[in-house]
């Protein structure tokens, strides 16, 4: 996906919000979506089971409006984190601009962050992308469980976060707390890759 | 219920301060942009309204032979 078309004076960014199942991705889209003006509310699209899991992807698409002379829009899907739906997670992988890795901050849930982290790096690298360059933030939710269940933050950065990328330690998505912080510290990463010589132009 | 007027203002506030982050950042990086699409516009503009001097690379200028060619290879 083209980051910025000069010719139409347009700026899309694709934002996919990854991690393992139940982590609170859907959840950071709601608290987006529910924060919108009236007048900029698109409408997200969400698949979900009975048992409100993710069945294929959540996408918010954001209107954002003519910012400098660009028509700025930003597009937010979520990923189905159960492990046996790895394919839909290539496909709305497809064309990504940044990477919102939300792991879930209970220590059991260790092996899960884990995997899921590793699923991400295979699938960007299949999709011909760096996975040591990617903008990419981590964001450790739930951190308003009790302490005893959780790992400390300390023990998350050195397990998930080696590439040293932003991270958000007081997440709890639930409430919202840490949701848009997350997406503003996305939305710089990957708004600085326009003058980046690496930049996709179309 | 002016508990839940000043969440609703800082619940907008939120977005607001989001987009006026990322408008910054915008802002920013557009002068970049300008710089470097124009020269090539520029060069794209000149390219197209050009006309092609002979002796310039894929320039034909001896047509018959060009023909006999094409004639030989269509064979």
């Amino acid at each position: 996906m083209s980051v910025v078309n000069y010719g139409t004076r347009e700026i899309t960014c694709k934002i996919v919000y990854y991690g393992p199942g139940r982590s609170g991705k859907t959840t950071n889209l709601q608290h987006v979506f529910s924060q919108l003006p009236d007048e900029r509310k698109g409408k997200m699209v969400s698949l979900a089971t009975d048992t409100d899991r993710t069945l294929f992807f959540d996408f918010l698409p954001l209107d954002l409006g003519t910012i400098s002379g660009f028509a700025t829009r930003f597009q937010l899907y979520t990923v189905p984190g159960q492990v046996y739906y790895a394919a839909t997670r290539k496909l709305v992988l497809q064309g990504v601009d940044g990477v919102v890795f939300v792991a879930d901050s209970q220590s059991r849930q260790r092996a899960e962050n884990i995997e899921s982290l590793q699923d991400l790096h295979a699938n960007l690298a299949d999709e011909g992308l760096d996975p040591r360059s990617v903008p990419l933030v981590m964001q450790y939710n739930k951190r308003d469980l009790p302490p005893a269940e959780l790992s400390p933050v300390e023990e998350m950065d050195e397990v998930l976060n080696f590439r040293g990328v932003p991270h958000f330690s007081a997440a709890a998505a639930i409430g919202g707390k840490g949701v848009f912080e997350t997406l503003r510290s996305i939305s710089t990463l990957v708004l600085a890759r326009l003058s980046a010589p690496a930049t996709r132009e179309s | 219920m002016a508990k839940e007027a000043s969440r609703e203002a800082e619940e907008g506030g939120e977005f607001a301060d989001f987009l006026a982050d990322v408008s910054k950042e915008i802002a920013q990086r557009v002068e970049s942009l300008d710089k470097r699409a124009t020269p090539v516009a520029a060069a794209a503009a000149e390219k197209k309204l050009r006309t092609p001097i002979a002796g310039e690379p894929g320039v034909i200028v001896e047509w018959p032979s060009i023909a006999d060619r094409m004639i030989e290879e269509m064979r």
